[in-house]
C-alpha cells in the first residue's frame, strides 16, 4: 500500500479518535456543550500558525537551495493557513457569540491580531498569483513570507501583552488550567488537525507544481529563444 | 565606508527628486489633512468624542497615507539596471530609500501633528515630547514594511492596490503600540512595552530587507 | 587579462526552460563584436548575462577575470551597458544625471560638465532629463560611459532613433574602449554598421551563437 494512503489514513483514524474525544468528554461547568467547539478552534489556529512558519521556512530553503519543491510547499502551506486561519476565526466568532453575547470585540487583541494575520497572507497569495514568472515569484514571496512570519508572534504574545476579552492560553508552562479529559480531547485534536495538515500540504504542494508546469508551458519558451516566433507569410494580396 | 556614501548619495537624489516632483507636499499632505477634515462630518457632533480619538487617528492617517508615500516614484527597468551597472550595493539602495521615506514622512508629521491639535483637540498626555522618539520608530517602521513592499511588487501590473494590501496589516504592530504609547502617556503609565514592539518590528523588517536586497534586485531584472 | 568575458558551456534560462544553450565563447581586450539574430532570439538575454545581471544556468563563465557564480558590485561597476532605454533620472537635470554617476563611481565631479561639453550636451546641460528628447538622454548614456571607462562595454540596439552625430559618437566610444584594452559587444540589425565598427561577427540562432568567418 502506499506510504501517502497509510499516512491518510493515519490521519483519518487520529481526526475521528479527535472528534469522538471532543463529543464524549462531560460538558464544560460554565459553558456548557458549547464548549466543545475550542477543539476545532485551538487545533485551526495551532496549525495556521504552523502553516504560516512552514511558509517562511521554505521560502529560506528555497532561497538557499533552488530547489522547487520548496517554493510549492511553501505555497501549499499559505493556502492551508490561510483556510485554518478563517476556521479559527469563525469557530472564535461562533463561540463568542454564546460565551461573551457578541461574535465581534474590538477590545479583543486576539481576535483582531488574527484576522490581521489573514490579510497579511491573502496579501501573500495575491503576490504569488501576481507575478508569472517562477523565480521571481518564489524570491519574492519568500522575503514576504519572512515578514508576514513577524506577524505569527505578536498574534500569539498579545493575549499576554494586552489582557483583554480572550482566554489566557490553557496550556502553560505551570501546568494545563482545562479537566483532563478536555486535555485528551484538545491534544487529540491537536495531532490529528497537523496530520490532516501535512496530507493536505503535500498533496497542494503537488497540484501547485503541475499548475506552475503548465502555465510556464504556455507562457514560456520551452526550448531554445526565438522559438515562440516563425518567419512571416503575410503578402501584399489577401 | 562606500556603502554609507552610497546610501548618502541615493537619499539626497530621492529628496532631490521629491522636491522637484512635489507628489508629496502638493498631493499626499493635502489629501492627509483633507482626510482629517472628512472625518469628524462622519460623526456625532461630539467634541468630547473628538478628543478621546484624535491620537489614533493621527496614527491611522499616517500610516494610511504615508505608506503611498513609500511606493511613490518606482524606478524605470533602465534606472533599476543603472544602479546594478554603477556597483551599488542593493542593501544601501534599500537602506537609501527606507531613510529618505522616513524624513518625508516626518515631514508629513509635522503637517498633521497640528492639524490634528486644532481639529480635534485631543488630549495632551503629560510627557508627549517622548512620543516624538515613538513618531521616529513608526515613520522608519511604516518606510520600511512600505520599502520592502514596493520591491516585492515592482514591476507587477495591480502595484497600485497589492502594495497597500501587504503594507497596511504588516504595519499593525506600529500602529497598536503607538496609539497605546499615547494612551499610556495619557494615563501616565509606562511606554517602554510598546515601544520595544516598535522597535522589534523595525529592526526585524529592515534586517530582511538588508538580507534579501540582492536577492530580490535578481528577481526584478 | 586574458579574456575580458569567456563563457565555457553556458546555459541561461528564464523561467524554467534554458532559452540559450552550449555557449562556449571569448571576447578579448580589442574585440568588437556585433550580434545579431531574429526578434526574441535571446541578444538581449545574452548581454544581461554578460553584464552579470541573471545568473548562468549551467557552465562556468569569468568576466573581468572574475567568476560569474561569485561576482558583484565591483565587478559591476566596471561594465557598461546601455539598454534600449536610456538610464536617466527624469526630475534630474542632464549634468545632475552625470554628477550623480560621478560621485558614486569616486570620478572627479568636475569631469561631468567636460564631457557633456565632449557629447554636445553644454547648452541642455541644466535641462531636466524627462524634458529632454530621446537623443539627448542617451548621448548622457554614451557620457556616462566616457566618464566610467568600462573594461567591457555591452550596447543593446544603442544606436537606434539616433542622429547621424550620436551615432558617430557611440563609435568614438567603442574606440576610446578598445584602445583602452577592453572590449564590446554590441547588438545591431544594421548590417553597414556591423561592417564598418564590429571585428568579429556572432549570430545567435536557435538559443546558440555562431561566428562568421572574418
Amino acid at each position: 500500500m502506499k506510504p501517502r494512503l497509510i499516512f491518510s489514513g493515519l490521519a483519518g483514524a487520529v481526526l475521528a479518535s479527535g472528534l469522538y474525544l471532543a463529543a464524549s468528554h462531560p460538558p464544560d461547568s460554565f459553558q456548557g456543550e458549547f464548549a466543545r467547539i475550542i477543539h476545532v478552534h485551538v487545533p485551526a489556529a495551532w496549525v495556521a500558525f504552523l502553516a504560516f512558519g512552514v511558509t517562511m521556512v521554505a521560502g529560506l530553503v528555497w532561497l538557499a537551495t533552488k530547489n522547487y519543491t520548496f517554493d510549492h510547499i511553501a505555497s501549499a502551506s499559505a493556502e492551508l493557513g490561510v483556510l485554518f486561519t478563517s476556521l479559527a476565526l469563525v469557530t472564535g466568532m461562533l463561540w463568542g457569540d454564546v460565551v461573551w453575547g457578541k461574535a465581534w470585540d474590538w477590545g479583543d487583541a486576539r481576535m483582531a491580531s488574527t484576522a490581521l494575520m489573514f490579510f497579511v497572507y491573502i496579501g501573500y497569495l495575491a503576490l504569488r498569483r501576481s507575478i508569472d514568472d517562477s523565480e521571481a515569484r518564489a524570491k519574492r514571496a519568500a522575503v514576504l513570507g519572512s515578514i508576514a512570519f513577524l506577524q505569527v508572534p505578536l498574534v500569539y504574545f498579545s493575549v499576554t501583552i494586552w489582557r483583554t476579552l480572550h482566554p489566557t492560553p490553557s496550556i502553560r508552562p505551570d501546568g494545563p488550567s482545562m479537566p483532563t479529559e478536555q486535555l485528551k480531547a484538545m491534544l487529540a485534536n491537536l495531532a490529528a488537525y497537523t496530520l490532516v495538515y501535512v496530507v493536505f500540504v503535500v498533496w497542494r504542494g503537488q497540484q501547485s507544481s503541475q499548475e506552475t508546469l503548465l502555465e510556464e508551458r504556455d507562457n514560456f519558451d520551452l526550448g531554445p529563444a526565438g522559438t515562440a516566433i516563425e518567419p512571416p507569410t503575410l503578402g501584399t494580396t489577401t | 565606508m562606500r556603502f554609507w556614501s552610497h546610501v548618502a548619495e541615493l537619499v539626497k537624489k530621492d529628496l532631490r527628486t521629491e522636491g522637484r516632483s512635489g507628489e508629496i507636499f502638493f498631493v499626499t499632505i493635502p489629501f492627509g489633512v483633507l482626510a482629517l477634515f472628512l472625518i469628524p462630518f462622519a460623526l456625532p457632533n461630539d467634541q468630547e468624542l473628538l478628543s478621546v480619538i484624535g491620537g489614533g487617528i493621527f496614527w491611522v492617517i499616517l500610516l494610511l497615507f504615508g505608506m503611498t508615500l513609500t511606493f511613490r516614484h518606482s524606478e524605470t527597468g533602465a534606472q533599476r539596471m543603472l544602479m546594478s551597472m554603477l556597483g551599488m550595493d542593493p542593501a544601501a539602495r534599500f537602506v537609501a530609500r527606507v531613510i529618505a521615506s522616513a524624513l518625508l514622512l516626518l515631514a508629513f508629521s509635522l503637517v498633521l501633528v497640528p492639524t490634528v491639535v486644532i481639529l480635534y483637540e485631543p488630549i495632551t498626555p503629560a510627557g508627549w515630547p517622548i512620543l516624538s522618539v515613538i513618531l521616529v520608530m513608526v515613520c522608519l517602521g511604516i518606510a520600511a514594511i512600505g520599502t520592502l513592499s514596493g520591491e516585492v511588487t515592482i514591476g507587477l501590473r495591480n502595484r497600485t492596490v497589492l502594495a497597500p494590501l501587504l503594507v497596511a496589516p504588516l504595519s499593525v504592530p506600529l500602529l497598536v503600540p503607538a496609539a497605546v504609547a499615547t494612551d499610556s502617556l495619557s494615563s501616565q503609565g509606562s511606554i517602554l512595552v510598546p515601544a520595544l514592539i516598535i522597535l522589534f518590528a523595525l529592526l526585524g523588517v529592515t534586517a530582511i530587507g538588508v538580507l534579501t536586497a540582492r536577492p530580490l534586485e535578481e528577481a526584478s531584472r | 587579462m586574458k579574456h575580458v568575458l569567456s563563457f565555457e558551456k553556458v546555459s541561461i534560462r528564464l523561467g524554467r526552460a534554458p532559452i540559450l544553450r552550449d555557449l562556449t565563447l571569448t571576447v578579448s581586450p580589442g574585440d568588437v563584436i556585433g550580434l545579431s539574430g531574429p526578434n526574441g532570439a535571446g541578444k538581449s538575454t545574452l548581454l544581461r548575462a554578460a553584464a552579470t545581471l541573471i545568473r548562468l544556468a549551467t557552465g562556468t563563465g569569468t568576466v573581468l577575470g572574475v567568476d560569474m557564480a561569485t561576482a558583484g558590485p565591483d565587478v559591476r561597476a566596471r561594465i557598461g551597458m546601455l539598454a534600449h532605454d536610456p538610464a536617466v533620472f527624469g526630475e534630474l537635470t542632464l549634468l545632475e544625471n552625470l554628477e550623480f554617476v560621478a560621485r558614486i563611481t569616486g570620478q572627479p565631479e568636475e569631469r561631468a560638465l567636460e564631457i557633456l561639453e565632449a557629447v554636445g550636451l553644454r547648452a541642455a546641460a541644466y535641462r531636466r532629463a524627462d524634458c529632454s528628447s530621446h537623443g539627448m538622454a542617451r548621448r548622457v548614456d554614451i557620457a556616462r560611459l566616457v566618464l566610467t571607462e568600462p573594461k567591457l562595454v555591452l550596447l543593446d540596439e544603442a544606436a537606434a532613433g539616433l542622429d547621424e552625430a550620436a551615432v558617430s559618437l557611440i563609435a568614438t566610444a567603442i574606440e576610446r574602449t578598445t584602445i583602452a584594452g577592453g572590449a564590446v559587444i554590441l547588438v545591431t540589425h544594421d548590417a553597414t554598421y556591423l561592417d564598418t565598427v564590429t571585428n568579429r561577427h556572432w549570430r545567435l540562432v536557435d538559443g546558440t551563437v555562431h561566428e562568421d568567418a572574418p
